[in-house]
């Protein structure tokens, strides 16, 4: 059972240049199928580790939820059905009929996950988007805030004894995804720095003559009045 | 300047939240139970009972008190689901109940003559009459401010009544009419008062047209946001509506409130607690203004003005006001 079709997107929210955006690229000739594993054993993490997030969503239960991590080549699909929940992979929403759907670069999706940024701070920045119902939004916005999620604690207790070696290893991943981060955010500059410089002199000559056209229409309206 | 006996309370949304404020310095800890019978009645919000027994526990372990919300108005007839929300508060150890309901305030004063009673925003008490006068009728300890008045007028306030007041010190703003505002059950037919939520959810549509996103709270356009212009809250108070030609905020900007300059003057007018708004926010959210706010407040314990925070990119629309304490615009 589906709930209402999503509207179409028209202007989804842009990837920044990460890390994420290269590997995502690498991943694109991956079929979604074969990550279909990797999603099944998360949800099944959630289920016994933060039972509460299905129990928070129980108002909804028909739901399907679409995630889009913007910096990826596939789509999340989320149905926190009681009975059967499921989180599937896909390659788009083409063949989904989603109540709702949210829209943020991956690493903005963890940190929400995480609770190390606000739901409603990325939402008035606009960086993080949704679509559709949003009562379905909210609720799993605020079950996933409310459940504390720890996401090394996590796939420590889901490991058992391979957990120290692999988080070591996370760890170290981590410092090379955030110094690469850094390095590819100094190309992004070196790169975007004259477009960007050259666009914020056009929009204050934009802004010089509007004023310009704000103040001969005022006089215009004055000397009629005279 | 002392401090002493002055509260920090923070807002609980749920479970993780209110280990947050905890673990960031809350003096006491607010929630509701999930339910009509709180003002933030959101979906996949607030405590079932046994999250708050178990919420109750983690606070009182570390010092830390719980004020269970049950500020609504019960529906004409049916007050039953809200004298069990009081009942369950008192049996599962709740340090105060905050209520707005005249029926409620007495009922709760009738059942539970040892539960300590104060009284919502939502109840809308701006006047030294009509505080003592719950003070004097239900034995109300303490009220919460409407965010109508300025500092002077608090400190006034504060000398002619026998209780404590609270006053709102950050988070999202009303138009000063709690607990009777109406303009959210035009729009949807659903009461903020009764039913809890100001905005449901249900009713709000965001549209994205490839130009800008377009905002609707029942069906009526009341935002519209280009590229990159900072987003807020769907309510009718804070939409941009055409009024003589000129496309304005008619009612008021989307902003937050942020009175950590004004700490010193709030205390010295004789407020005993300052209220973070925001149970509808993150655990993110909930950590990063009761620390910055923690701070403050120590920092005025000790003799020293509260350093200058930067919480802008946690503000409705990235931006932030002092509101009605300073009245800029009288």
């Amino acid at each position: 059972m589906l709930s209402e079709r999503r509207e179409p997107v028209s202007r989804p929210v842009e990837p920044p240049f990460s890390p994420i955006l290269l590997a995502g690229l690498a991943l694109a000739v991956v079929p979604p199928r074969l990550l279909q594993p990797l999603f099944d054993a998360i949800l099944a993490v959630v289920r016994r580790r933060h039972p509460d997030i299905l129990d928070r969503l129980s108002d909804f239960p028909n739901a399907v939820i679409g995630i889009d991590p913007v910096d990826l080549p596939f789509v999340l699909v989320l149905e926190p059905w009681p009975e059967q929940p499921r989180l599937q992979v896909h390659r788009d929403f083409e063949l989904v009929q989603a109540s709702a759907v949210i829209r943020g670069p991956l690493e903005m999706l963890f940190d929400l996950a995480e609770g190390r940024i606000d739901g409603d701070a990325a939402f008035f920045s606009r960086q993080l988007v949704f679509e559709g119902d949003t009562e379905v939004v909210l609720a799993l916005r605020n079950a996933i805030d409310g459940a504390g999620i720890n996401l090394e604690e996590d796939f420590a207790a889901t490991l058992g004894p391979l957990a120290r070696p692999l988080l070591r290893a996370s760890n170290i991943g981590g410092r090379v995804y955030r110094r690469l981060a850094e390095d590819m955010g100094k190309i992004s500059s070196a790169l975007l720095g004259p477009l960007l410089r050259g666009s914020n002199t056009q929009s204050a000559r934009i802004a010089e003559l509007e004023q310009q056209v704000a103040e001969l229409r005022r006089g215009l309206k004055a000397r009629g009045r005279g | 300047m002392t401090v002493e006996g002055v509260e920090l309370v923070c807002p609980a949304g749920t479970p993780a939240a209110l280990k947050a404020a905890v673990d960031a310095g809350a003096d006491a800890v607010y929630l509701g139970f999930r339910d009509e019978t709180n003002a933030r009645n959101f979906p996949g919000l607030n405590f079932s009972r046994p999250e708050l027994a178990k919420g109750i526990v983690y606070a009182h372990e570390r010092g830390a008190r719980v004020l269970v919300a049950i500020n609504t108005f019960p529906r004409a007839g049916q007050p039953e689901l809200w004298h069990r929300a009081v009942d369950d508060a008192a049996r599962l150890g709740a340090d105060a109940v905050i209520l707005a309901d005249l029926g409620l305030c007495d009922y709760a004063a009738r059942t539970h003559p040892d539960l300590r009673l104060h009284l919502s925003v939502q109840a809308s008490a701006s006047s030294a009459e009509a505080i003592s006068f719950y003070h004097r009728a239900f034995g109300i300890r303490r009220a919460v401010l409407p965010r109508v008045l300025s500092v002077a007028e608090i400190a006034t306030l504060c000398a002619g009544v026998p209780i404590e007041m609270e006053v709102f010190v950050f988070g999202g703003l009303c138009v000063m009419a709690e607990g009777r505002c109406s303009l959210s059950s035009y729009a949807t037919g659903h009461s903020p008062n009764i039913d809890g939520a100001c905005s449901p959810a249900s009713h709000v549509r965001y549209r994205d047209t490839g130009s800008a996103v377009v905002s609707e709270l029942g069906g009526f356009t009341i935002n519209r946001f280009g590229p990159g212009e900072p987003a807020g809250y769907p309510t009718l108070c804070k939409g941009r509506f055409e009024a003589n030609g000129k496309l304005s905020y008619l009612f008021e900007e989307p902003s937050s409130l942020n009175t950590l300059d004004l700490l010193p003057e709030l205390i010295a007018a004789g407020v005993k607690a300052f209220k973070i708004e925001g149970r509808q926010r993150g655990r993110a959210y909930v950590a990063d203004v009761v620390g910055a706010f923690r701070r403050a407040v120590d920092a005025i314990g000790r003799g020293e003005r509260p350093a200058v925070e930067m919480l802008d990119g946690i503000t409705e629309g990235g931006r932030q006001t002092a509101g009605a304490y300073e009245r800029k615009w009288r």
